[in-house]
Parts: C-alpha cells; sequence; structure tokens
C-alpha cells in the first residue's frame, strides 16, 4: 500500500462529479439492494450502498462528506427494514468516517488498494452492526464467519467491476 | 474553541451523528421485566416519518423495476412459452370439477361445525375478504426478513392483518403507507403467531430465529413430536385465523436456554424467500364468504347432477324389466304379486311321506308341522319309489 505524505496530498486531485451523479447513483445502490435480495435469494452477499459510501469517501479524500454519506445510507437501509434506525447508520458512517480518513493517505487510483480497503471496511462494518446489536442494544443477531467473509468477498468483487465504471463519470478538468 | 472545531470538525461530526444514533436507537428499543431487549410494535411517530420518507422514495423506482420484470415474463409466459398449455387446461378444468365435488362434502362438515360451535358459544373465524398484493422489494438485508408490497391504506390495508398465499401463512402487515405496505415475514426474529401441531394437537408460539428459520418455542419434551408432522394455524394471536397451513416439522432440538424445552425447527409451507403473490386477509367472518357460498351452490348443482344419472340408470333397469318376463308386477300389490301365487302350476311337489318311519322321518318335534311319520297312513299319491317285497 503506497502511503504519501501531506505535501504530496495537497497535489493530488480530489475527483469531482456531476451533481446528478451524487444524487443518482446512492439512490440507485439503495433501489437495488432492496431489489436484488428477492432475485437472488438467499445468495445476496452483497453491500451496494457500503460500496458506495466507501468509493465516494475515497474520491472525495474528505472524512466530512463520507461520514455524512454514510450515515445517509445507513439510515435508509435501517428505514426500509423492521429493525431499529440508526445501527446501519452507525456502521456506515463510521465507515465512511474510516474510508475517506485513508483517502487522503494512499493511493486511491490503484485498483487493488480500493478493492481490498472494501473488502476491510465490508468486515469492519459488519463488526460495529454485529457490535451494536449484540452488545448496545442487547437483540438477538445471528452472525456467522464465513457469511461475514463472503460479503465482504462480494463487496470487493462488485467494486472490481464497478468502481471504474464510476470513474467514467468523474468530471475532468 | 474555534480553532478546535476548526481543526477536529471531521471527528466532532463524526461523534454528533453517531451520538444521534445512538439516543434514537434507545428510543426504540426497551428492557422487559425480564431483563431481555425487545422493540416496540409500534414506532414511535419520528421513526415512522423516516420509514415513511424512506418507502417514498425508493419504492417509486423499485417497483417500475419490478414493472419491467413483470412485464417481461408475461410477455414470454402468455406469447411465447404456451407448449402444453392446451393439455394443462383440460387437465385443471377436470381437477376443478372434481374439488368442486369435494368442497361440497368438506362444506357440509364445515357448517355441521359451525352449527356445533354456536351450540358450544364459539365462533370460529373465517377468511371473508382478501386483497391480492404482489411483492416488490425487501429490506435489503438477510439479517431482517420484511419485504414491501403494492397496496397500502388506500386499498384497506392496516397494521396487523395477515398475509398468506396459497400453500400457508407468510406474515403480517407491520407499516402501510398510502400505497405499499411492509409486511414482516413469519420467520423474522421480531414475528410471533399461535401455531398448533396437526395430530399431536401441542400448541407453541411461532418465530424466527436469527438466520431466517421458523422455529416453534416454548413447548415442553415430548416424544411424540416426529419430524413430518403438520402445523397450522391455532388461531388465538387474532391475526392468523385457524387452520392455516404453517409447515412441516423438520427436526426437534432441545432448548439451548431451558433443559426440559424443546424447539420444534420447522419447513415453511410457503415460499417465503421467493414470493411474489400475496393475499392480505382484511377482514374475517363467523361465515362464509359470497364467493365459497357462489361455489357451494354450483357444487351442490354438480353434486345434484350424478345421482340424476344414477336415476336415469335405475329407469332403464325397470324400462328392461317391463320387457322381461319377472316375478314382480309393478301394477300389483305385494299380496298379489306373482312370486306368491300358489295357484302356479308349475310349482314342485312335496315329497311323499314314508310308509315306515325311520330315525330320519320328521317326528312330531319337528318344527316343519309335517304329520309324523307313525300316524301316517298310505295315502293315494303317487309314489316315486317302488316297493320291494322281502
Amino acid at each position: 500500500m503506497s502511503l504519501l505524505g501531506a505535501g504530496t496530498r495537497r497535489d493530488m486531485e480530489i475527483r469531482r462529479y456531476p451533481v446528478l451523479v451524487y444524487a443518482l447513483v446512492p439512490l440507485g445502490a439503495l433501489v437495488l439492494q432492496a431489489w436484488l435480495p428477492r432475485v437472488v435469494g438467499r445468495y445476496a452477499w452483497f453491500d451496494l450502498p457500503l460500496v458506495i459510501t466507501v468509493y465516494f469517501a475515497l474520491g472525495r479524500r474528505n472524512p466530512l462528506q463520507g461520514t455524512l454519506m454514510g450515515a445517509v445510507m445507513g439510515l435508509f437501509e435501517d428505514a426500509l427494514s423492521s429493525h431499529p434506525i440508526g445501527i446501519n447508520g452507525i456502521a456506515k458512517t463510521t465507515v465512511g468516517f474510516l474510508a475517506g480518513s485513508v483517502g487522503v493517505r494512499i493511493d486511491v487510483d490503484n485498483h487493488t488498494i480500493r478493492v481490498l480497503l472494501n473488502f476491510a471496511l465490508s468486515l469492519v462494518s459488519s463488526a460495529i452492526y454485529i457490535f451494536v446489536t449484540r452488545f448496545l442494544l442487547g437483540l438477538a443477531v445471528d452472525w456467522n464467519g464465513l457469511t461475514e467473509l463472503l460479503r465482504a468477498t462480494g463487496n470487493a468483487v462488485i467494486a472490481l467491476v464497478l468502481f471504474p465504471l464510476l470513474d467514467r463519470l468523474q468530471v475532468r478538468d | 474553541m474555534e480553532s478546535f472545531f476548526t481543526r477536529y470538525r471531521n471527528l466532532v461530526v463524526l461523534l454528533v451523528l453517531l451520538m444521534a444514533q445512538l439516543v434514537g436507537l434507545a428510543v426504540q428499543v426497551r428492557r422487559t421485566s425480564s431483563g431481555t431487549s425487545t422493540l416496540d410494535s409500534a414506532d414511535p411517530s419520528g421513526v415512522r416519518l423516516i420509514r415513511l420518507w424512506a418507502s417514498a422514495v425508493i419504492s417509486p423506482p423499485e417497483r417500475l423495476i419490478h414493472a419491467s420484470k413483470m412485464g417481461m415474463n408475461f410477455t414470454w409466459s402468455n406469447y411465447v412459452d404456451l407448449v402444453h398449455v392446451r393439455q394443462q387446461n383440460e387437465d385443471l378444468k377436470k381437477t376443478v370439477d372434481r374439488m368442486r365435488l369435494e368442497e361440497a362434502a368438506l362444506l357440509e362438515d364445515a357448517r355441521e361445525g359451525q352449527r356445533l360451535q354456536a351450540m358450544l358459544g364459539f365462533q370460529q373465524k373465517y377468511i371473508y375478504s382478501t386483497v391480492a398484493a404482489q411483492v416488490y422489494g425487501s429490506s435489503g438485508s438477510d439479517r431482517s426478513h420484511d419485504f414491501y408490497i403494492d397496496k397500502g391504506w388506500r386499498d384497506g390495508l392496516k397494521p396487523d392483518m395477515a398475509v398468506i398465499t396459497a400453500e400457508g401463512i407468510v406474515g403480517k402487515v407491520r407499516d402501510v403507507f398510502p400505497h405499499t405496505a411492509q409486511v414482516l415475514a413469519v420467520n423474522d426474529t421480531t414475528s410471533g403467531a399461535g401455531v398448533i401441531l396437526e395430530s399431536t394437537r401441542i400448541r407453541g408460539i411461532l418465530r424466527g430465529d436469527a438466520s431466517g428459520r421458523l422455529e416453534i418455542v416454548g413447548i415442553l419434551s415430548d416424544q411424540r413430536i416426529q419430524p413430518g408432522e403438520h402445523v397450522q394455524t391455532a388461531g388465538g394471536d387474532m391475526i392468523f385465523p385457524r387452520g392455516l397451513p404453517v409447515g412441516v416439522v423438520e427436526k426437534v432440538v432441545r432448548d439451548p436456554e431451558r433443559d426440559a424445552f424443546i424447539d420444534i425447527i420447522l419447513k415453511p409451507a410457503a415460499p417465503l424467500d421467493r414470493l411474489d403473490e400475496v393475499l392480505v386477509i382484511t377482514s374475517t367472518e363467523p361465515r362464509f364468504p359470497p364467493q365459497d357460498q357462489q361455489d357451494l351452490a354450483a357444487s351442490k348443482a354438480e353434486e345434484g347432477a350424478v345421482p340424476a344419472a344414477i336415476k336415469d340408470q335405475v329407469k332403464a333397469s325397470e324400462i328392461m324389466a317391463e320387457k322381461l318376463p319377472g316375478l314382480i308386477d309393478p301394477n300389483l300389490p305385494p299380496d298379489k304379486q306373482p312370486l306368491n301365487d300358489n295357484s302356479n302350476p308349475n310349482l314342485a311337489p312335496h315329497p311323499p311321506l314314508p310308509l315306515h318311519p325311520d330315525e330320519f322321518s320328521p317326528s312330531t318335534n319337528d318344527d316343519s308341522g309335517a304329520t309324523p311319520a307313525t300316524d301316517s297312513t298310505p295315502k293315494a299319491t303317487p309314489q316315486t319309489t317302488p316297493r320291494r317285497d322281502p
């Protein structure tokens, strides 16, 4: 993983996108996340809102924007379920902050790094979800290490395909 | 102070957002007297508003995608994939005819049950009206087992209405929006329904475990419960009417928390992970719905056709009888029937009385009423056996 200094960081390009992309891509991710599990059934080992949160947080290199995007995506996910609103919100808020914080220190143009980050942050998100549900709220939650690994792998694979496509949408000077 | 917030702006925003969400969670989850955490069945108004907004934003594009998929499926299945449809149609017509006859018999039994229940002061509720709805989306998480349907309060839906399919129960309506509704599936951890095992008549509470399996909890260990037994709704939960299929016992496991109790794992009757269309029970009444009554009338008419056909056969046999000679004349009273006419010259003669009675001859004790051989004198009756002199 190539680490960069603060001086180099200032020189790096901050990715910019049309406003519609900021609105439609997260919306599309939420809609597909709600619709696709009906098609693939129990094999829905992916979390599209998380992938999109990580993408924009890394690309913008801004922890604040990553935090806000993670909070919105997580709260929407919670609102669509019958579970308490805030569990996914906390998990994705934290992930957005971490991705934005890491984005200012690494070379985010490297696909391998982004995919690996996606894998790691998926595991972090799952861990926070389980921690909040079981230990803070005292609710029953079933978790399986293999399922979480599969979900993280699914997110990494989607990132591998989706990130280059989303890169094409950015505004270039 | 200003420089502190400027310097740690990102961290402050993160902490504020996390704290706000933690407070929100604390409002939604409450502690029970037994020390366990649980969710309120009804959301606080603020939470409900957030769910309404999320549904309003996500549902339209989701329904559009679903409608496109359904349109393609419709085109394919109704205009392209029509092999064997005619034969299937014929088979189904025969099945419907047969089932109508069966239904007539079953409805008669049900009516008798209704009368008995009325005598006992107990009223069974029947599904009176339903609303068909299409499932167009899910919660998007495998940790939350609920889904969305394309009917809302404008279609008469209300919270806690039962949702079923032809195969069995599915769940209950949780949140109702103007044109959509969220359904909590029976295999969610926050779900619950009263059920009864079909043959052993053991009652229990159905719920979902954390991995989305159906299980019946709170049952004392019982050797009679075996895999394969069918489970139905018990009707005591005020949501599901009695007697709806729930599933089949898959296995029985020990309750990890209580020694004397067992958990029964079920295989659901309805395909909970691939639902397309469901029925929402909008009302239950202690009488049959109009459609059932129409079906009953049709079944009765069809049932009446069978004895009519049998009657026709009887008439045909009577016609044949008229044409053939017989011992029964339908125009004569019973005592004048040819069968009872003793003047018939073709009657077989009685056997002659023996001249010398022996042990085989009828005695006075004989019930036949024949004259004893000892008292008899030779008469001018024709002898069939030649007498031989010593």
